[in-house]
This record gives structure tokens, C-alpha cells and sequence, in this order.
């Protein structure tokens, strides 16, 4: 059974209301950033998941915000103001685990865990304020190190971690998704992180105890607990996979491209894969793979991007770029003639592109 | 923030000042722009600031960096990124390939700043053929906004691939009033570059 819940709470302390000033100016600033999708409706799906999740009575005075951004986070901050960040979108394989995330996320608001152990954090912004002076004085940038802290204002310990894990799994069992779904999330963050090591050529490590300075308990511990936990509640029912990819479809391309472009080659190919494993190897999605092998321009790499994009093509994908990203990708691997072939289609395509005049240059005279 | 602290703050602003100067760049011929073969003449005057942000890179500006920019990457090799690696570990960056495409070269611009400027937005608006000192290269225009300070920014570069070298010259600017203000300024500049 779910706790009691208060709705429309006012902050009390002193303390407390000073926290409800700042996160108040920190949501004006989310509501106003150029960073927030606007177009479409996703701000309110997100909300009508969550509502989904958490129960109408809980959610009802929650403001969402989706962020460009990406990578995978989402958070909540005591005022009722939710960031759901677009790297969170891109790694839910159904809507039960972008459910069990947000659930997490509004356990944390549910439980106050941002006012307890805010005196401690308060010396993050003195640091803050001191970063910046003697940024000033080096002329180093601190715009980098100034969003960590910031960050870390609202990370929470382990213990609080914990407890909003357990009661996110609460949430989800009451809602009809399946309980596993949490699990799920963390296992599939696991595989990515390693991926993305593997890519870089790094060793992956994966633990199964937090370190004494760790804030979250490992995903390792996390998958495994959860796991365990779900195993003892009702097991739900559907994740409605198809309504999570109706309703990111419009945004796939706009957030699989800045995906593309952050150079992480194994951690993207994951993406993709596990992507494809929701949808199968969409149009969209084999020309996100070709971008990401493009990008990396091995000469392997480089035959494959044109294999994608012609799969893509084959499959249906119908704006002209696929043809001069497909012409860029055989000239560079010096498949000239046949490269110039796709770019005239495009230039056919095209004609009037904001790059048509560079493309031309690359065609004979 | 402990006495010690402060002290030592204190100390290193009182060491630090002078190997961290500015300086100026009068009106005239300069040369060896970016370390490389690289020279301009000057119609007005600019400052060069001691950020260094590569080794291949020089940053020039009116106002200050963050109000109109101008950075020279002069002759970064194959294998290079075009900016130093804060993280290069966990967040490496794209570098330089001899065989690169003109086209190529903003998608370098876009990927490096993703990385390490934590741009999340940014369109590359136009490209067209243009001439950095005879050799063939490109012209673009690009829209960014930063993570930090989320003020929408114009640029707009010009570079070319010498020899599997890339030189490149960009201009970055808030959109409101600052982009229009010294992007003919910076026009004049580029197309005094001879290498």
C-alpha cells in the first residue's frame, strides 16, 4: 500500500522556504530555456505517465519539462517542477521503464529528500561563488564546472537513493506496469556504460558495492535489489512499448542525430541496437547508424555507412539528405564515381539546400 | 571558505598576473597567428587573449570572448583534436583526418563542440565553396547554444584541408546585437589571411 500523501504542500522552515526561492528561479529558467521542446505534445505525455504511475491525486500539480539534452537523467526538485532530460528517451525501451524512472524521481519529491542534509549542501554554492572569482582571475571557463555543482545540489545519498527506489517500486506496482521494469532500467544503463568503454577502449567496470564518496548505490546492487524486490509484488501487466515509440517517433531524428554527434561510438551502436530491439530496424534507425559509422570513418566503417543508408532507403526513408550523406560516405572511401551519383540525386533532390553550392564542388565541372 | 584558502586564492591572483596577460593586436601585418604559418593584417585593433584552448589555437576578441570571438586553428595535424582535451578519458574528442572532405569540417566544429562544451543545440546553417588564401575550402554559418550560459550564438568560419592540415578561422557572437555588429569586421580579417 502506498504512504499517505499531502498535496499542495508550503514549505515551513526557514531554511526550507529558502530552497523553495531557488528551485523557483531555477524553474523559470527551465520554463524560458531555448533547451526545452516545445513542439508537439511531449511535456504532456510525459505528465500523463507519470500521472499513470504515481496515481491522478499525486500528480496533479506536477510541472514537467523536457530538456535537450543527451544524456540519460531526469529530475525533480522539491517545488514540484520535473526535468525529464532527452537521453532519457532514447534508452527506455518501453513506456514501464520511463515509468519507473519518473516514479523514482517523484519518491524523492514525495519523501522531501531535497530540504534533509540541505545545510551540508548549502557550502556547494559558497564554492560555487568562489570557483567563479578565481575562474576570473585565471581566465579559465567555469560555465563546465559550475552545471556539476550545480548537479550536486540535488544528488541525494545513497540511503535517500534507496528509499525512493523502494518506493518507485511501490508506485509501479499499484499502476499495472510491470514491476520489473525498474530492474530492467539499470541493467540496460550497465550494458551502454559498458559498451561505451569497449568503444573507447577502456576496461569496463561494473561494481557491486558503492565507493565511501559514491552518492547512488551501484547499478550493479541496484538492478539486483530491485530485481529481487519485484519478484515479491504483482508481476503488472503491459509496458505499452507501442505508445512510448508513437510518441517519441516525432522527435527520434532530431535526438538520434545529437546522440550521433557526441562521440561515443559504442555507447550510440547500444542506443541503436536497443532501439531496434523496440521497433526493429526502422528507416530512422539505419540512417542514425550510417551517421554514427560515417562519423567514425574508419574505411570499414565507411562501407557499412553506405550498406545502412541503402538499407534505409530500401526500407523507406525518404528525404534527400540520405543521398549526400550516402555520396559523401563512398567519396571518402574513394568510391568516387558511384559517390557522385548520389550526390546529383540529391542535388536533383535538392536544388535549392543551404549546401547545395559546397556539394556541387565535389562534382566534376 | 577557510583562511588558508583565501590565502592562498590571494596568492596565486598575485603570482598569476603577469603569464596570464592579454595583449593587444594593433593595426597592420601580423604574423605567426595560432603558432603556424599563419598571418593576417589587422584593420583595427584586437585583443589576443592568453586562453589557450589547443595547441594549434588562438583566440582573438573586441569585447570579450563570450560577446564576439575569434578563434584560429592554425594547421591542426592528422590525429589531432581541435581543442585540448579536458577529458580524455571519458569525453574524448573527434580529431582531424587527412582524408577529410570539405563538408567534413563543420561536422568537426558541431561533434567537438558537443563534447566539450556541453552544447546541446546546434545547426549548421549554410555552406558554401569559399577561398582561405587560394585554396579550396568552405564557408559556413552555424546556430549553437551552450549548456551554461544559454545564450543563442551565431558563427560563421571559414577553412580549408592544406596538405591534411586543417586551418580554420571562426567568429561567434550572441545573436542580439552582437553578431551584426563586428561580423564585417571579421569578414575583412578572414579575407586578409595568407598562409
Amino acid at each position: 500500500m502506498l504512504p499517505p500523501y499531502t498535496p499542495a504542500y508550503e514549505p515551513t522552515s526557514v531554511d526550507e522556504r529558502g530552497l523553495w526561492m531557488q528551485v523557483d528561479e531555477i524553474e523559470r529558467q527551465l520554463r524560458d530555456s531555448p533547451l526545452r521542446v516545445r513542439d508537439g505534445n511531449l511535456e504532456k505525455y510525459l505528465l500523463d505517465v507519470l500521472c499513470r504511475v504515481v496515481g491522478q491525486d499525486r500528480c496533479s500539480g506536477v510541472r514537467v519539462y523536457a530538456i535537450e539534452n543527451p544524456s540519460f537523467n531526469a529530475s525533480m526538485m522539491p517545488n514540484g517542477a520535473m526535468q525529464v532530460q532527452s537521453g532519457l528517451l532514447l534508452r527506455v525501451r518501453n513506456e514501464g521503464e520511463l515509468a519507473a524512472v519518473l516514479g523514482h524521481e517523484f519518491a524523492h519529491f514525495e519523501l522531501r529528500h531535497s530540504l534533509n542534509g540541505f545545510k551540508n549542501r548549502r557550502a556547494t554554492t559558497d564554492v560555487m561563488a568562489w570557483m567563479t572569482v578565481l575562474g576570473g582571475i585565471t581566465n579559465t571557463p567555469t560555465g563546465d564546472t559550475q552545471l556539476s555543482l550545480v548537479g550536486s545540489i540535488f544528488q541525494f545519498n545513497r540511503d535517500q537513493e534507496t528509499a525512493a527506489d523502494l518506493l518507485g517500486l511501490q508506485y509501479l506496482a499499484q499502476s499495472g506496469y510491470p514491476a520489473h521494469s525498474a530492474s530492467e532500467v539499470w541493467q540496460s544503463l550497465m550494458a551502454e556504460q559498458d559498451a561505451t568503454a569497449r568503444g573507447r577502449k577502456l576496461k569496463a567496470k561494473q561494481r557491486y558495492s558503492a565507493g565511501f564518496f559514491d552518492t547512488h548505490p551501484t547499478s550493479l546492487s541496484r538492478a539486483a535489489y530491485l530485481s529481487e524486490m519485484a519478484d515479491k509484488l504483482p508481476a503488472g501487466g503491459d509496458p505499452r512499448t507501442q505508445e512510448l515509440q508513437v510518441a517519441v517517433a516525432p522527435y527520434l531524428p532530431r535526438f538520434l542525430a545529437a546522440q550521433n554527434k557526441l562521440n561515443d561510438f559504442g555507447g550510440t551502436d547500444y542506443i541503436l541496437s536497443n532501439l531496434a530491439a523496440r521497433s526493429g530496424w526502422t528507416p530512422e534507425l539505419l540512417f542514425a547508424r550510417g551517421e554514427l559509422y560515417r562519423a567514425r570513418a574508419n574505411p570499414r566503417d565507411l562501407q557499412l555507412a553506405s550498406q545502412f543508408y541503402r538499407e534505409a532507403k530500401t526500407a523507406g526513408y525518404a528525404r534527400p539528405e540520405l543521398d549526400r550523406n550516402l555520396g559523401l560516405a563512398l567519396i571518402r572511401n574513394g568510391q568516387v564515381d558511384e559517390g557522385r551519383a548520389a550526390l546529383s540525386a540529391y542535388l536533383a533532390a535538392a536544388p535549392d539546400a543551404s549546401d547545395a553550392a559546397i556539394i556541387k564542388t565535389l562534382l566534376p565541372n | 571558505m577557510s583562511r588558508t584558502a583565501f590565502a592562498a586564492l590571494a596568492l596565486l591572483a598575485v603570482v598569476s598576473s603577469p603569464c596570464l596577460a592579454n595583449s593587444l593586436v594593433g593595426a597592420g601585418p601580423q604574423s605567426g597567428i595560432a603558432k603556424s604559418r599563419m598571418s593576417a593584417t589587422t584593420a583595427g585593433e584586437w585583443n589576443k587573449l592568453s586562453l589557450r584552448e589547443g595547441k594549434n589555437v588562438e583566440v582573438w576578441t573586441l569585447d570579450g570572448d563570450a560577446l564576439n570571438k575569434v578563434t584560429f586553428f592554425g594547421g591542426v595535424p592528422a590525429g589531432a583534436p581541435l581543442l585540448r582535451e579536458r577529458d580524455k578519458k571519458n569525453r574524448p574528442l573527434p580529431t582531424v583526418a587527412a582524408n577529410m572532405l570539405v563538408t567534413d569540417i563543420p561536422t568537426l566544429l558541431e561533434t567537438t563542440y558537443r563534447s566539450q562544451f556541453a552544447v546541446n543545440q546546434m545547426t549548421i546553417d549554410t555552406q558554401v565553396p569559399a577561398l582561405l588564401d587560394g585554396h579550396n575550402g568552405i564557408r559556413f554559418t552555424y546556430s549553437f547554444t551552450k549548456a551554461d550560459d544559454e545564450v543563442r550564438r551565431k558563427g560563421e568560419a571559414v577553412g580549408a584541408m592544406i596538405n591534411g592540415q586543417l586551418y580554420l578561422v571562426s567568429y561567434e557572437a550572441p545573436v542580439i546585437y552582437f553578431f551584426d555588429k563586428d561580423i564585417e569586421k571579421f569578414r575583412a580579417l578572414a579575407a586578409s589571411i595568407k598562409l
